[in-house]
């Protein structure tokens, strides 16, 4: 185990007992709604396929079956997979998790945040929400997205999180 | 030498122009098809024969290039001023280019033959920003490039207890490379490996053709003097296939001996920096505190040779991936290259061992293997047993020889997987059939993520990925107590660090 000279591995402040502040609750019909909107597509192939194509009943109704079954699915997955996502902002960090099948738990330390953006689309402002984007250095991947913050929190997360950054920014 | 005075806007030597000729050929080279579309519109258009024709674009051709390389060398200004290299450049559109000092990360000199007779140089300034951006100050005496590397470099030099008065042509080079490391390099270059595979099933082939065909000889023994011929033509195949083997070997040791000849290393108070080239001599340097992973390679051939290839790389920009960013030496033997990364990392990389054969480093849970296992023998039993239906072909069963080909390749990747930790850093170890480890320093961490796969959940797992400036490190299948542990003591790294990351 560490050998840490400086604080005992115990001391460290660890996550276990993190008290994860949910998305905006609003942001579940949000998602919801475009998942809806994303569905239409393959539910209009069908209907124009079934109504041009002389498709065979059966064929016809397994095609329907199938478009509907993954429309219900992929509506109702944002209920599932919305209420996974939480983040919690700390004194020199910010932790955010998301997954339902694949659960991963990411930390960015403030002094290592290069900008902050906030972005709404018009569905976002429909429903009151924003994107906090978080952008470390080194491209690819370097970035945390956090949707689904209500638009006041994303701002005052925003100010929050450049004050942060610029208290702990070394002047090189 | 003099310091380059300020606030005067400069033009380069003449000479530039054969910068611009080099840059002018290999954007027609990379941009081939909607270069050459005018000349071919062009040479329809005009009458005569095809050969006239083509001589006539050729030579319109080159005047233009020619013609837009002047002009290029004749709109370009640069000044050097107290803080920043502002250049100007532009014919039609003209571009401003405004580098400050502290944003540049390092500068490479390069020397091509012409110019080396004149003492003239070429600089490029590595900056954190985007790639497209950097700028180029062709042809400009050698002097004054060392000049503005030492004013550029003052201001950026880290507490260093060096001679400012130390020259690097004095300072013993770490490292020096000869004619046998030129072979080295050259017949480890992973694309002679590509083309052995590339050529493999065909020699595999000419094998078996070649047992029939001495099967045959051996059955017709009496009738020898008709088969020789016969016989005589498998081994010039085989010739054939070692003699482009061989040459594509010769043309690879030829380009090492191009990019690499007469390699020095040199360290010169925190700058790390090389020179080589036969005809157009590479100077490259880095900050070691800009440093981000440092990576050992070992392909098979390598292992061979008892070497290594070390990387050094620095925060790339946000859009490409790259490569221009790494500080590479082609070939270090393992005791040097333990001393280099002692140096490279200084204290904080006590204790981090990067041989990957070294006892220090854990092996990854035996349940990573078990996906890829999983996957590689039931697709190819399933495929195996639908065209076999299907066919009724006894040699559809040749699918299954995927199987025993992947379990190999599987296990190999579990075993050669590995990670050892300290205080400040970890090392992982990935590779099949070679090696690749990487270094990093907890303080320069960008990001870090710890996520788990339903396996993964039951079986008390996870997966670590540390997000560096340079690119992400994994750490797969991992005890998920260990993971937390690790993430917590980057973080407190990170956040405790008073230290500049890049």
């Amino acid at each position: 185990m560490f050998q840490n000279p400086e604080i005992a591995l115990e001391d460290l402040p660890g996550m276990e007992d993190l008290a994860w502040q949910n998305l905006h609750p609003d942001f579940v019909r949000r998602m919801q709604v475009e998942h809806a909107l994303i569905a239409l597509a393959p539910l209009a192939g069908v209907a124009v396929l079934s109504v041009l194509l002389h498709i065979p009943l059966l064929q016809t109704v397994l095609l329907w079956a199938l478009a509907i079954g993954f429309a219900i699915v992929f509506v109702s997955w944002p209920r599932i997979s919305v209420p996974r996502r939480g983040y919690v902002v700390r004194d020199k960090d910010i932790v955010f998790r998301s997954g339902v099948i694949w659960q991963s738990v990411t930390a960015i330390p403030y002094n290592r945040i290069q900008h902050v953006e906030t972005s709404n689309t018009p569905l976002d402002r429909k429903f009151d929400v924003a994107t906090l984007q978080l952008f470390t250095a080194g491209g690819s991947g370097g970035d945390l997205k956090i949707d689904g913050l209500g638009a006041e929190v994303a701002e005052q997360l925003r100010i929050y999180i450049l004050g942060k950054v610029g208290v702990s920014i070394e002047t090189a | 030498m003099k310091p380059p005075e300020p606030g005067t806007w400069r033009r380069t030597s003449p000479l530039a122009i054969l910068f611009f000729l080099g840059k002018l050929f290999r954007d027609i080279a990379k941009n081939a098809w909607q270069s050459f579309a005018p000349i071919a519109a062009l040479l329809i258009a005009s009458s005569g024969n095809i050969m006239d024709r083509l001589m006539i674009g050729a030579v319109v051709a080159l005047i233009l290039v020619i013609v837009a390389s002047v002009l290029r060398y004749w709109f370009f200004r640069f000044r050097i001023t107290e803080d920043s290299v502002l250049i100007r450049e532009g014919v039609v559109k003209k571009k401003q280019l405004d580098i400050k000092f502290d944003r540049i990360q390092g500068i490479n000199v390069e020397q091509n033959i012409v110019y080396r007779y004149l003492d003239l140089v070429t600089v490029s300034f590595d900056t954190a920003g985007s790639s497209g951006d950097e700028g180029n100050l062709p042809a400009v005496p050698k002097a004054f490039a060392e000049a503005l590397r030492e004013k550029i470099g003052r201001p950026l030099g880290r507490a260093c207890a060096v001679d400012s008065t130390e020259n690097i042509a004095d300072s013993e080079p770490l490292l020096t490379l000869d004619w046998r490391d030129m072979i080295r390099i050259g017949l480890s270059d992973t694309r002679v490996l590509l083309i052995l595979a590339l050529l493999s099933p065909l020699l595999d082939r000419l094998g078996d053709e070649a047992d029939t065909v001495i099967s045959r000889a051996i059955n017709s023994a009496t009738q020898g003097a008709m088969q020789f011929g016969v016989v005589g033509g498998v081994p010039l195949f085989v010739a054939i296939g070692i003699g482009v083997i061989l040459s594509f070997a010769l043309v690879s040791i030829a380009a090492a001996f191009l990019r690499y000849h007469d390699f020095t290393l040199h360290l010169d108070g925190s700058t790390l920096r090389s020179r080589g080239g036969l005809l157009t001599r590479h100077e490259v340097s880095m900050d070691l505190g800009k440093i981000q992973t440092l990576r050992l390679r070992q392909g098979i051939i390598l292992r061979g040779f008892a070497r290594f290839q070390m990387t050094a790389r620095q925060a790339r920009s946000s859009h490409k991936n790259d490569s221009s960013k790494n500080f590479t030496i082609p070939v270090v033997t393992q005791e040097l290259a333990t001393s280099l990364r002692r140096r490279f990392l200084q204290q904080e990389g006590r204790g981090l061992v990067q041989i990957p054969t070294s006892s220090h480093f854990n092996a990854i849970s035996k349940y990573s293997m078990r996906i890829p296992v999983l996957v590689n023998v039931l697709i190819p039993m399933l495929v195996t047993a639908i065209t076999y239906s299907i066919e009724g072909d006894l040699a559809t069963l040749l699918f299954l020889l995927w199987i025993p080909m992947s379990l190999l390749h599987i296990f190999k990747t579990w075993q050669h997987a590995g990670f050892h930790f300290t205080d400040d850093g970890l090392v992982r170890r990935s590779g099949t059939f070679g090696y690749r480890t990487v270094a990093l320093l907890y303080r320069k961490v960008q990001r870090v993520t710890v996520s788990r796969s339903p396996l993964q959940r039951r079986k008390g797992l996870a997966t670590l990925r540390v997000y560096m400036a340079s690119g992400s490190v994994r750490i797969p299948y991992i005890e998920h107590e260990l993971a937390l542990q690790l993430r917590d003591v980057i973080l407190y790294k990170v956040e405790s660090s008073q230290k500049a990351w890049h």
